[in-house]
């Protein structure tokens, strides 16, 4: 019996941290499929997010769980304006391009905010880190990982019903699918891609102002998240929003699992196994190749 | 300038490359340089996959670390350094192998993810099995050259890219270039009139992969100790592809110019602005970006030709890149 539950505890966690990796994860593939850009800044953004959070609690004693809305805000407006600032103007070149400005606007954000914060950790101390709830005797489960669970679900719903149910989703869907007939039916393509991007750039920084509570701030923080969002999106088939979504939890359990039975270090190790099984395997992901 | 005269002005550039220790003998300003020409051949092998089969590699890490790995560990085994490295190469070029038949089956972004993936594979299975690798603790690596080492690491660095570039210019010329480019055009065109993309794209991945693990060794050989996080890691990946793609990635001399540009501003910010380094590198990234978007070479190039030339008839002017299902890469040749 034991062992059952273990694995279901295993299984709940996963399923807990796989809601966050699932929010970044949309939005890496929001960003690719409506602009075909892989982001590597998305890690950055995160960390930009983290770090956004923990300075308004800091200074004025916010609570992560009502600031992070403010984190996702400011990256959406950073994310927009790197669009316009940076992307837009070198759309058109060889995709070789964009990988190179978004490696380099990482470093910069890296460096930048080790410049002003340092390169230590730093971790936050609110009340609610050390309550639990059991469900049974076996099983139980942190709090504030509920709460984060909570939220992010709510926000991925809130980006699902944006991107498939409104005038914005609709254009930017279009986009994904042909960017130069888009225009041909009254899309104002850049606008588009413009507030793509940005709210791409906001579901990592939400993410972030979640993950601040229950994990440790440094600002090299987001390349793993950066490289899972990779996986994600390629198992999710390539720009599709809820593949995205699934994968990140499927990534999530299955990391929670193997730390059970083989430990920790081999958890990203795992990640990329079967990452590299789906793309030989099943190159259009897991769940078949709808873009966004 | 006429090819004749290109190549004139290599040869010497090279030559005088190799004279520079009678008159530098600062260890510093040679390891400097060391770097300088180590990733200037990493550059290039990178160029034949990257640039002129037009396959963006992120993972050659992969390779170099197969490099340093290999020389670390054929040497822990009795090996000697030399026949080490030899051997080192084979396993770089098996990994080439498997990376190369899995992801060869990918295109565009899914080889570039796919290829990051294999080599952060290799980093995490060379971290987390210490009775082999020696695991985070790192492991010892044989000195090659054991008097006046810096001078003839910076030799070995400079034979090493004149190497690369002679084969760059080989392959260039031969057959097997203008199969690369072609696949690099358009796969599927060049497969309907019976290119087998798959047998090029990996014959360019073998010699790329054998050159940057001869550069992997070296480099492990100069620190004398090596850890999976500095040479599998991602970082280095990206510096050899950053250095091709800035110098102009599909050109002949673009690696070796970005690289005399890149790592040479690195080492300079590293003394000027200390702790924001990475930042100013990440700044001039940008600008290259921004404002020479075909890499340094390859604007240039562009700009001679359109100089040179009189303007393209509008008909001939390319449609725009992404109507194609495969974003076209730009057309840079020398």
């Amino acid at each position: 019996m034991h062992f059952l539950y273990s694995a279901l505890q295993a299984i709940l966690n996963g399923i807990l941290t796989g809601s966050l990796y699932a929010l970044i994860g949309m939005g890496m593939a929001l960003i690719f499929g409506v602009m075909r850009i892989v982001n590597f800044a998305h890690g950055a953004f995160l960390m930009l997010g983290m770090y956004a959070t923990y300075t308004m609690f800091l200074k004025s004693g916010l609570n992560p769980y009502i600031s992070f809305l403010v984190a996702g805000l400011f990256l959406f407006g950073f994310g927009y304006l790197v669009f316009m600032g940076l992307l837009r103007p070198i759309r058109g070149h060889t995709d070789f391009m964009d990988i190179l400005m978004t490696m380099g606007l990482s470093l910069i954000l890296i460096d930048g905010v080790q410049l002003v914060f340092g390169a230590d950790y730093h971790q936050i101390n609110i009340p609610l880190l050390s309550k639990n709830i059991h469900f049974g005797s076996q099983i139980s489960l942190n709090a504030p990982w509920l709460v984060s669970f909570a939220i992010a679900l709510v926000c991925a719903l809130l980006l699902y019903y944006v991107v498939m149910h409104t005038m914005f989703g609709r254009a930017a869907r279009a986009v994904a699918q042909n960017r130069y007939s888009a225009p041909l039916v009254g899309i104002n393509v850049n606008r588009v891609q413009g507030i793509a991007f940005g709210i791409g750039a906001a579901a990592a920084g939400i993410a972030g102002g979640l993950l601040l509570p229950v994990f440790y701030l440094y600002p090299e923080v987001g390349n793993q998240f950066k490289l899972k969002s990779f996986v994600m999106v390629v198992l999710g088939g390539m720009g599709s929003i809820q593949g995205a979504a699934v994968a990140g939890v499927v990534l999530g359990v299955v990391e929670s699992l193997t730390s059970l039975y083989w430990g920790n270090e081999w958890a990203l190790a795992v990640d990329f196994i079967i990452f590299l099984l789906v793309l030989s395997l099943r190159p259009n992901g897991l769940f078949g190749s709808q873009r966004v | 300038m006429s090819k004749k005269w290109q190549a004139i002005a290599l040869v010497a550039f090279f030559v005088l490359a190799l004279l520079v220790p009678t008159v530098i003998r600062a260890d510093y300003t040679l390891q400097v340089l060391f770097r300088v020409f180590l990733f200037a051949a990493l550059g290039l092998a990178w160029n034949l996959v990257g640039g002129y089969t037009g396959q963006l590699s992120l993972g050659h890490a992969a390779y170099f670390g197969a490099g340093a790995y290999g020389l670390a560990l054929f040497s822990k085994a009795g090996v000697p350094p030399w026949i080490a490295i030899l051997l080192s190469v084979v396993l770089a070029m098996l990994f080439a192998l498997l990376i190369g038949s899995v992801s060869f089956r990918l295109r565009g972004p899914y080889f570039a993810l796919a290829t990051i993936a294999f080599a952060e594979v290799l980093r995490l299975v060379a971290k987390n099995l210490p009775d082999v690798t020696g695991g985070d603790v790192g492991t010892q690596v044989p000195l090659l050259f054991t008097r006046s080492s810096t001078v003839w690491f910076y030799e070995a660095g400079v034979v090493l890219t004149a190497a690369v570039l002679a084969t760059t210019v080989w392959i260039v010329r031969s057959r097997l270039g203008y199969y690369l480019m072609a696949i690099r055009e358009d796969q599927d065109t060049a497969m309907s009139v019976g290119v087998n993309a798959t047998r090029y794209k990996l014959t360019a991945l073998l010699i790329s992969s054998a050159f940057t693990a001869v550069g992997g060794a070296f480099y492990a050989s100069l620190f004398l100790y090596i850890v999976p996080d500095q040479v599998l890691s991602m970082d280095i990946s990206s510096e050899v592809a950053i250095v091709a793609m800035l110098g102009g990635a599909g050109t002949l001399v673009g690696p070796l110019v970005g690289s005399i540009i890149l790592e040479s501003a690195a080492e300079i910010f590293k003394n000027i602005f200390q702790e924001a380094h990475l930042l100013i590198y990440g700044v001039l990234i940008m600008l290259v970006v921004l404002f020479l978007p075909e890499g340094i070479v390859g604007t240039l190039v562009q700009k001679l030709r359109i100089f040179k030339s009189p303007p393209p008839a509008p008909f001939a002017a390319s449609p725009p890149a992404e109507i194609h299902a495969e974003p076209e890469r730009a057309a840079i040749h020398e």
